[in-house]
């Protein structure tokens, strides 16, 4: 597909989802934190729903060979980096999808938030110029490097090709432990329900 | 139209998109927004800095400014389907924070989410709506971080709504 084509698709999706989180209210922050401070989990239940069809969805294309999976080199700046990232969107009270969609309803919390992001980014843009940590793309090999502090790449697919088993099949574990989750949450609800009924 | 009348069910438009991010990643790749929140530091770096931004070797060893990324309008489009959403359902209203203290938690809070994703070449959309599904081991890094991360900025909250801070 040309790239044109690609940014059309790319803002059409993009729209589609502008919209249906702001008419839903959904916010990934409130997922994670709402969840942690005041147990309830009206956002946390349609992330784990969203999560178990897309581990289908994906692995399921990956298994024949299709789709388009993210490829790039792990390792402990994930954890680090999405350590500073949840705290940062708890404070800011939104994440990557909630600062663009408040922005969109005149939040100016929101817009500050957005422009703090790129100030963040080129800070560390700067940093990197001099660490030059975590490896660039030219410089992922693939494989474990404990000196960079690497873990290397694995996906469903090289999951796939490393024990012949179809990948659907470990992303249905996945799903079932996602299911579990969400089972425990309902019974969490219930049973609050309940209480609040009872009292 | 019912959509802009009363507030959707998060786990129907979820599933919504969850269904529409299968397609995208049949097409180009999954829903993803750190990607192109950089992509568009990089072209306001450039806007203003013109050719001072090479000599910043970031800015061509790992994200060459390019406005034709596909990932830089997967976040237009977010906000633009936000403002219809917003106007048609009448909740378009200029709101600005009103305590210091919350321009300072958003401050910190947004360079921190800034510097967090480049660190990590990842945000949560693709922690969350990508790599995790795809089962790749930086999703399973990520979650524990933003677990972490999400816990420990909530006890900072908790003592700022509670006035300790």
């Amino acid at each position: 597909m040309s790239p044109t084509g690609q940014c059309l698709v790319a803002f059409v999706f993009g729209s589609v989802v502008g919209l249906l989180v702001q008419r839903s209210r959904f916010c990934n922050t409130a997922a994670l934190r709402d969840a942690m401070l005041f147990r309830t989990f009206r956002n946390t239940k349609a992330l784990l729903v969203a999560m178990m069809i897309l581990t289908v969805g994906f692995t399921g294309f990956i298994s024949v060979g299709a789709g388009n999976p993210m490829r790039f080199d792990v390792g402990i700046n994930q954890v680090l980096g999405l350590f500073l990232f949840g705290v940062g969107m708890v404070l800011a009270g939104a994440c990557t999808v909630s600062t663009w969609v408040k922005a969109g309803e005149g939040n100016f919390g929101a817009i500050w938030a957005l422009i703090f992001t790129f100030v963040g980014m080129f800070l560390f843009s700067l940093l990197w110029s001099y660490i030059y940590w975590p490896p660039a793309p030219s410089a992922m090999t693939g494989e474990i490097s404990l000196e960079r502090l690497q873990l290397g790449f694995s996906n469903a697919q090289t999951l796939q090709e490393k024990t012949g088993i179809p990948a659907i099949f470990f992303g249905l574990i996945q799903t079932a432990v996602l299911y579990g989750l969400y089972r425990v949450i309902r019974r969490h609800e219930l049973k609050q329900s309940i209480t609040i009924g009872a009292a | 139209m019912e959509l802009f009348k009363k507030t959707l069910d998060p786990v129907i438009a979820l599933s919504a998109i969850a269904v529409l991010d299968i397609f995208l990643f049949l097409i180009v790749g999954a829903w993803t927004v750190g990607g192109g929140e950089t992509m568009m530091t990089g072209l306001i770096a450039q806007f203003f800095l013109g050719d001072t931004l090479d000599r910043i070797p970031f800015w061509h060893e790992v994200f060459r400014p390019d406005a034709s990324y596909w990932k830089i309008y997967i976040s237009l489009g977010m906000l633009f389907g936000a403002i219809v959403g917003a106007i048609a359902s009448k909740e378009f209203f200029w709101r600005f924070p009103r305590r210091i203290s919350e321009w300072v938690m958003i401050t910190i809070g947004g360079l921190l989410m800034g510097i967090g994703i480049r660190l990590a070449f990842v945000c949560n959309v693709s922690t969350f709506f990508g790599l995790t599904p795809e089962l790749n081991l930086g999703g399973y890094l990520s979650i524990s971080g933003i677990l972490a991360g999400a816990w420990f900025g909530s006890l900072i909250y908790k003592r700022v709504l509670e006035g300790d801070l």
